[in-house]
């Protein structure tokens, strides 16, 4: 963890609702990995406040892309003060051969930088949409977007639907989750109400919870990240994002 | 330089500089140790303890504001002996000295937290931090109850809306200094629409905290005072030492850029209150 300088190199759209930075950075961030971000702030005003959590989708010797909403102007040549590697890695199992990476009703960014991992291993990868608009053309080919769709139900298996669900549920060695910031526990007990009708059991390292919240501090001081566990607690920022919903008390 | 931040007595808190962080922004130990050298404060305050482990809040805990942000995190903590198991020989390492703070919610919780300080001496001194619904009868009991029960210096963290009744009733009880203020308290909506309360932060704090302390330095002039809310730079901290305050304690922007506590500690190290000037009084407005 250390708070240094980085540089924006170039700004690039990439459809509709995200660009694309590329951001020259610090040697000591050029081994971060998927499921890790760094917390960053442009500009010397203190609007806006927090720091901007940024999650590489990209990383190229010591460039990392970063993927940001199209809304916010970002200019190139600007010099970023980031604070990171925040997080943990994403646990992948050892042996793995289909990951399915599920988005609903927010933005994939958090998801996106095990893509080119997961594909240069030979993982197969699946992206599935669940009532969020995001254009897929830029990712890569081989990794296969299914759009789901949101309807009203009693109950997840009613509510939550796509094409072949239960082939794509059992076919995942592992599955990541990434659902809106401010009501993560309430999308949480959703997914695992979809997946426990859709599977005979959910083992440990299985489906994992990936949380996004707003990170004041990022290093686990001001415990605004802090979500209960089955008998503990866990810091997102330094323990997460990927939480293994096996662990979350999410009654 | 040696400054005394608690009134005068055996057990007197003295301090290298007058530079410290408020409580819950520096976590209860070294969450910092890549970012800030901690031995340029002149002392370490812990996140909120409580006597039984609380569990985070749930929902929207951050909502970003125009230059500040409203925060609602429940005071997560183990619990006070969790804490002091886990951090004590931490806490040993430190060059600096450790003051605990504790949420005063019901009189026996808060009574069983400082007969366990009391035994540490590990810890210097102790800051109550009173809630916001107190009433100056309350205040004046709890602060009297806890000076008869400790030894350590006793600070006492006085919610944003407190009266002057409150003060001086901490003052009558014995408080060894008074740490004004606690953040105001607010409501903001989360983007998802929903109202939320909670504790706000920015540099728009600072005037109000400081007028409060400016006051309570005129009417106290015996009372160490520190100042806290919305420092956001070394200049923030010298004007809360010119209105009176003898050190200060540096929040939120510890998050945003861990730097400036650091800067600040660095070019207040030493530095004394100045004593409050009677050309000033009509800046901080009557204190009655």
């Amino acid at each position: 963890m250390k708070e240094t300088q980085a540089l924006i190199e170039r700004v690039r759209r990439i459809n509709e609702t995200h660009q694309q930075l590329y951001v020259t950075v610090d040697t000591s961030l050029t081994g971060i990995k998927p499921g890790q971000s760094v917390l960053a702030r442009v500009g010397e005003s203190w609007n806006p406040y927090l720091r901007e959590q940024w999650w590489p989708v990209e990383l190229n010797k010591n460039t990392l892309t970063i993927e940001r909403p199209v809304g916010v102007h970002y200019e190139p040549g600007t010099i970023v003060s980031l604070i990171g590697a925040i997080g943990e890695p994403f646990r992948f199992r050892r042996t793995l051969r289909g990951v399915l990476l599920v988005v609903y009703n927010t933005d994939p960014v958090p998801l996106l930088m095990t893509i080119p991992a997961l594909l240069a291993n030979k993982v197969s990868v699946t992206l599935l949409l669940l009532s969020t608009n995001y254009d897929t053309h830029h990712l890569p080919p081989e990794v296969e977007v299914i759009q789901g769709e949101v309807s009203e139900g009693n109950s997840p298996i009613e509510r939550l639907n796509w094409a072949n669900r239960v082939t794509t549920v059992g076919w995942a060695d592992q599955v990541f989750v990434v659902v809106p910031q401010d009501d993560e526990m309430n999308y949480f007990r959703e997914i695992w109400g979809l997946f426990s009708e859709l599977r005979a059991d959910i083992p440990a390292n299985f489906l994992f919870g990936v949380f996004h919240p707003l990170l004041p501090c990022g290093v686990g001081a001001c415990a605004c990240c802090e979500v209960r566990l089955r008998g503990s607690t866990a810091l997102m920022c330094t323990e997460g994002p990927a939480i293994d919903l096996t662990k979350l008390a999410l009654a | 330089m040696a400054i005394r931040i608690t009134r005068l007595s055996k057990n007197s808190l003295v301090v290298e500089s007058p530079v410290m962080n408020a409580t819950g922004t520096l976590g209860f130990g070294d969450e910092y140790r890549d970012l800030i050298d901690l031995s340029t404060l002149g002392a370490f305050v812990t996140n909120p303890l409580t006597y039984t482990a609380w569990n985070p809040a749930t929902g929207t805990r951050v909502v970003p504001l125009e230059a500040g942000m409203l925060v609602h995190t429940g005071l997560p903590n183990p619990g006070i002996s969790k804490v002091i198991g886990q951090y004590r020989a931490l806490w040993e390492r430190f060059s600096i000295p450790v003051i605990a703070h504790i949420v005063v919610k019901a009189a026996d919780e808060m009574d069983k937290c400082i007969a366990l300080l009391d035994r540490e001496s590990v810890v210097q001194a102790i800051e109550l931090g009173l809630s916001d619904e107190i009433s100056p009868a309350e205040t004046e009991w709890y602060i009297r109850s806890a000076a008869q029960r400790s030894e350590k210096p006793l600070m006492v963290r006085l919610p944003f809306g407190a009266s002057m009744d409150h003060y001086q009733a901490a003052v009558d009880a014995g408080a060894d200094a008074l740490v004004v203020c606690a953040p105001p308290r607010g409501t903001a909506r989360d983007q998802a629409g929903r109202l939320v309360a909670g504790r706000i932060y920015g540099p728009l704090i600072k005037p109000i905290i400081l007028r409060i302390v400016g006051q309570l330095a005129r009417r106290y002039p015996r009372v160490p005072l520190i100042g806290a809310g919305g420092i956001h730079s070394t200049q923030d901290a010298r004007d809360y030492l010119e209105a009176g305050a003898v050190a200060v304690q540096v929040d939120s922007v510890t998050w945003i850029m861990p730097q400036v506590l650091e800067t600040i500690a660095r070019d207040l190290d030493g530095m004394e209150s100045t004593k409050p000037d009677e050309s000033m009084d009509d800046l901080f407005g009557t204190s009655s």
